[in-house]
């Protein structure tokens, strides 16, 4: 009888091997990585020396903000182009891996890959391509050549040096800066500076960390962590990272045979997350407050009837006396019933307050 | 089945041709609004119908007959009195299910790349990314994703061996393996359980079009073949303690 047992072991075995080999590769990727102790000053320079241009590598996002799955609802509406705002909300707030190529200050190319389909953005010299497989549309977007380094990219999914790059010039006296344990990332050391608010009532953000390449100084991954969460509600970061200098033809786009091709004049776009960068005059709202508690007012209309009238936006959102709330874990968004919109990091009593004012 | 599976394309294409408008980007099956600029983009589209139900459906037939068919037939007895040996039999009809595997696919692309040449232009092709490549590479294309479609299958193919040897009822072990593999991707389609999805044996089934891209992204083709070549362990040795411990009474 043992040995109908013993035909069996492979079985046993196997399924035991792969189990284990599913546990321990994560594990691996967690190992402890010792680097030469650094001051945050000194991370943070090392940020600034980087002068490392060319790279190419994949870069995944992940969104956990506690809103609804935009993403598999809009594909299944199909609606023919156009809807700048919710593909750019989508690529925000979805899940998405892209693949970035970067040779230079002029030459970037950003493959988002879609199942079944894929979004580009090619920059080369003064020619923008945005490129939507899905639409079948090529956008040529062309750059005037005194505003070269400083175009609008309507919509791309930033690379971690970009986002840093904005949390680095919002640290003030309201920002603890440390630097956390060494970390590795796509299978490159790297030091974690870690910037936590100073006040924990004032903002939703718990904490933003930052992982710097320890040889380069590109920063490698970006995680916002809310308030009371231990989970990254949003996290960027190279999954692979190659820094060799990719293929020049990779920068060359034509638009393919039968495919739309629009020209388009640049836009005048407000910046999108809406800052203080003071280089936006025609920016409509007004900005209150600084650093982690700042509240963003947009004036009365600001909010399109057909989406506050939607059945979606109701779902979404929660009734307060001043109108909706749209709560998610970083971001809370207050739309008055006459249309003004405040958006902000911070507890909506804050919002609420900011409408009673205003 | 291989004929019903060359249909496919066939009709999609014959749809498309006999259709007053052209199909709108974004619309229907991907790929699809591609087809009337070039036929090549026939056998892509066919493919992405297929995956879904219809190759799973025959794999799912082919292996679940593989030893419940013989055991029914009675031949099984016959088979094993040759001295074959159960492992090698085994191992015989599971290259018998990844063979079918393979001309399954070859079928649905060859079909769809030929009727696609017949009633529409043929060019360079358009890939995900934008770029175009000459014909002699889209074919290359088309094999590379032929090959990686043939690796998606193997799986199921292990798992209807497996429950192939539970049962001397093939039509049963056909329809376990099939429901299985609905099964599969409907838990695949469940947000609810995402830390299960990339332990599904279709969760890359789909994502075959990252061989399209340019340059090709790799990755996913890696990652399926891994994820197959587990479950084809896992099965295989399954159905080995099953099959080496089983009386033959048929």
């Amino acid at each position: 009888m043992t040995r109908v047992y013993l035909r069996w072991v492979p079985a046993a075995v196997v399924t035991a091997v792969i189990t284990a080999g599913a546990l321990a590769v994560p594990l691996q990727a967690g190992a402890s990585v010792d680097l030469p102790d650094k001051t945050p000053q000194e991370v943070l320079e090392l940020i600034g020396d980087s002068t490392k241009d060319s790279l190419s590598g994949t870069i995944e996002q992940t969104s956990n903000l506690g809103l609804p799955d935009l993403s598999a609802g809009g594909s299944a509406g199909g609606s023919a182009g156009g809807d700048e705002a919710a593909s750019a909300l989508e690529l925000l707030t979805g899940d998405h891996t892209a693949r970035v190529y970067v040779d230079g200050h002029d030459k970037k190319r950003v493959q988002v890959m879609d199942r079944m389909a894929e979004r580009d953005l090619i920059i080369n010299g003064y020619d923008v391509w945005l490129w939507d497989s899905k639409e079948n549309t090529a956008t040529h977007v062309a750059v005037p050549p005194h505003d070269k380094g400083d175009f609008p990219k309507p919509g791309d999914t930033p690379t971690p040096a970009e986002l840093a790059e904005k949390f680095l010039e919002a640290v003030d006296p309201a920002t603890e800066v440390t630097v956390d344990d060494d970390t590795e990332v796509a299978g490159r050391t790297a030091y974690d500076l870690v910037l936590t608010p100073r006040s924990s009532e004032d903002t939703l953000v718990g904490s933003v960390s930052i992982a710097v390449d320890s040889e380069t100084g590109l920063p490698l991954r970006v995680q916002v962590t809310a308030q009371g969460e231990t989970e990254p509600a949003f996290l960027l970061e190279f999954t692979e990272l190659s820094l060799e200098t990719p293929d020049a033809d990779i920068f060359e786009f034509e638009p393919p045979p039968g495919a739309t091709v629009k020209e388009k004049e640049l836009p005048e776009h407000p910046s999108k997350d809406g800052k203080t960068d003071g280089d936006h005059d025609d920016f409509p709202g007004e900005v209150s407050g600084s650093g982690w508690d700042t509240v963003i007012e947009l004036p009365a209309g600001s909010a399109p009837a057909e989406l506050t009238e939607s059945p979606m936006f109701a779902q979404a959102t929660e009734a307060v006396d001043e109108g909706a709330v749209l709560s998610t874990t970083l971001l809370n968004i207050l739309i008055t019933d006459d249309g003004r919109v405040y958006v902000g990091s911070v507890p909506v009593e804050r919002l609420q307050s900011a409408a009673a004012g205003g | 089945m291989l004929l019903a599976l060359a249909a496919v394309p066939v009709l999609i294409a014959v749809a498309v041709r006999l259709s007053s408008s052209p199909p709108e980007p974004g619309r229907g099956p991907p790929f699809l609004d591609r087809v009337t600029q070039n036929g090549l983009f026939v056998s892509i589209t066919a493919l992405v119908v297929c995956i879904p139900l219809f190759l799973p459906l025959t794999v799912g037939v082919v292996a679940g007959d593989t030893i419940a068919g013989e055991a029914n037939l009675g031949t099984l007895r016959y088979l094993l009195v040759v001295p074959a040996g159960r492992v090698r039999l085994l191992l015989v009809k599971f290259a018998g299910a990844a063979a079918f595997c393979l001309a399954a696919t070859l079928t649905v692309v060859a079909s769809g790349a030929l009727i696609g040449a017949a009633l529409f232009p043929v060019g360079p092709v358009t890939l995900l990314s934008g770029d175009t490549i000459s014909v002699g590479e889209s074919i290359l294309r088309s094999l590379l994703v032929a090959g990686y479609v043939t690796v998606s299958l193997l799986g199921l193919s292990a798992i209807g061996l497996f429950i192939s040897t539970l049962t001397v009822v093939p039509v049963g072990a056909m329809a376990a393996t099939i429901v299985l593999s609905v099964v599969a991707q409907v838990l695949g389609a469940l947000p609810q359980f995402e830390w299960l999805h990339p332990w599904l044996f279709s969760h890359y089934w789909l994502d075959f079009a990252d061989l399209l891209r340019q340059p090709i992204a790799w990755t996913s083709f890696g990652d399926n073949a891994l994820l197959q070549a587990g479950y084809a362990a896992v099965f295989g040795a399954l159905a080995y303690g099953r099959f080496v411990t089983k009386d033959i009474l048929s």
